[in-house]
């Protein structure tokens, strides 16, 4: 199964966030989408989840048009972003079976029990198994991302978009959060990640698009050894600097 | 079934979220005895009889609580993005309008029936009429302003303009409200009878549907980049 963009065009107003890109993700793989502030990253997972119609160019899954309007697509599609969504005065599991129910996989009573225990098996997968009981605003951001995850994980989405899911976490944080994002592609699912962390990016990651000033600069296979590469095409052309949470021993 | 269950959803998240953090329920409460307050306090009592304007007042009142429960209605949305994981849930843009809008009846409803207890007391209405009339009246007048209320509240809270928006949106929309709801509310605190009570009661079901059905299509519009 592929997710494909075919010439994708989004403006905010006077600003072309999006200027004719085209992407594509296959199933079992990570496909990660690097670039500064501003170049696009987030309008482009907008554009392919069907959050934001594009203003030209049109998003195909397995070969067939798709747009946010449809139920259908929604159901197929999991979202985890640096804002985690979460309701503050809820708890974890409260939360989550929210969400569930939004997605149909909750509701009527008697099926309750099944539900808890997806439940259970989507916090246990992400190493929050002890936090079902605890509010949302007790815990730390790693925790709040982790369980995020888990909220996307319940519907077990066929296509999951990561928006820059490191931003502010810890390293603990996100080393966690990367080991549970390891597993998701092997699923068969496809994964899309926005990011301008580098490193995590490309360990995570089989093939790499960068964008600047919404455009593709550089797409690629992703390796770990690239991270210069990236890095460079992040500032190309000489327009400032760019935001990379690089280790000095890859950027060198 | 399914949309009801949606609503249902969205409406009970919304109800024991405001319930267990109380903010935007004290603060609309608060607001309404304090406003009953400042408008008895203004008012010449000896020449003003407190039965002949407390149906005004209580719907003035009504009105600015749901003005301010509106403003903070889509906040709990908006703290830390869930609203984007509600709008890519594969539910109906129908289902999410009607269960915000629920929630915001049922804080609206306690927070009336405080002020409707603040603008008899601080007026010294002894005997205000019916009780059952008064809900048959404030029923659907708490409808209507919830109903406008929740959307001009998303539409505000989109545009970055927050609260300054919402009354300058929703005030001139619920101008018949106000007329209806303080028609039948007066003539309910007169004891007059149900056939002269009934008339502006249906007005206000004619608005309180109307406004639901205008909402329930618009909203996508207000919901969605």
């Amino acid at each position: 199964m592929t997710l494909e963009g075919r010439g994708l065009v989004c403006d905010y107003g006077a600003t072309r966030a999006l200027d004719g890109v085209s992407a594509s993700a296959q199933a079992g793989a990570i496909l990660a989408v690097f670039g500064p502030n501003g170049a696009g990253k987030t309008t482009l997972l907008k554009a392919l989840s069907g959050e934001r119609k594009p203003e030209r160019g049109q998003v195909l899954f397995g070969g067939g048009p798709v747009s946010g309007g449809d139920p259908t697509w929604r159901a197929r599609v999991g979202l985890v972003s640096h804002r985690t969504g979460l309701y503050d005065m809820l708890t974890v599991a409260e939360n989550l079976r929210f969400f569930a129910g939004l997605h149909g996989t909750a509701g009527a009573r008697r099926r309750r029990r099944a539900v808890d225990a997806g439940l259970a098996t989507a916090l246990d997968r992400v190493g929050a198994a002890s936090l079902a009981d605890v509010r949302v605003g007790d815990l730390s951001r790693g925790q709040r991302q982790r369980v995020a995850l888990a909220r996307t994980l319940l519907h077990d989405p066929e296509v999951l978009f990561l928006d820059e899911p490191f931003t502010g976490l810890d390293p603990y944080g996100a080393s966690l959060l990367e080991t549970a994002l390891a597993s998701l592609a092997t699923d068969q699912r496809i994964v899309v990640l926005a990011t301008h962390d580098v490193a995590r990016g490309l360990r995570l990651a089989d093939r790499l698009l960068v964008l600047r000033r919404g455009r593709v600069v550089l797409e690629s296979a992703a390796d770990e050894h690239r991270a210069h590469e990236v890095t460079a095409a992040f500032s190309a052309g000489g327009d400032g600097p760019a935001e990379t949470s690089i280790p000095e021993s890859l950027a060198g | 079934m399914t949309q009801l269950r949606w609503i249902w959803l969205l409406a009970a998240k919304d109800m024991r979220a405001e319930f267990r953090s109380g903010g935007r329920l004290l603060a609309m409460a608060a607001f309404v005895v304090l406003a009953a307050f400042l408008f008895v306090v203004s008012l010449d009592r000896t020449q003003v009889p407190g039965r002949s304007v407390a149906a005004g007042l209580l719907w003035l009142v009504a009105l600015f609580a749901a003005t301010v429960g509106a403003g903070r209605a889509f906040d709990l949305e908006d703290q830390d993005g869930a609203f984007r994981h509600v709008l890519l849930a594969p539910i109906s843009r129908r289902a999410v309008f009607l269960g915000k809008a629920a929630a915001n009846w049922v804080l609206l409803s306690l927070v009336t029936a405080l002020a409707f207890a603040a603008v008899t007391a601080f007026l010294g209405v002894r005997s205000p009429g019916s009780l059952a009339a008064h809900g048959a009246v404030l029923l659907p007048g708490t409808v209507g302003l919830a109903v406008v209320g929740t959307f001009f509240g998303r539409v505000s809270s989109h545009s970055g303009l927050g609260d300054t928006l919402l009354p300058v949106l929703a005030f001139p929309l619920l101008v018949p409200v106000v007329f209806f709801g303080a028609t039948g509310t007066a003539r309910v605190f007169l004891d007059r009878p149900w056939p002269e009570i009934a008339g502006p009661v249906r007005l206000l079901w004619a608005f309180a549907l109307g406004s639901l059905a205008a909402g329930t299509v618009l909203f996508r519009h207000a919901a969605e980049e």
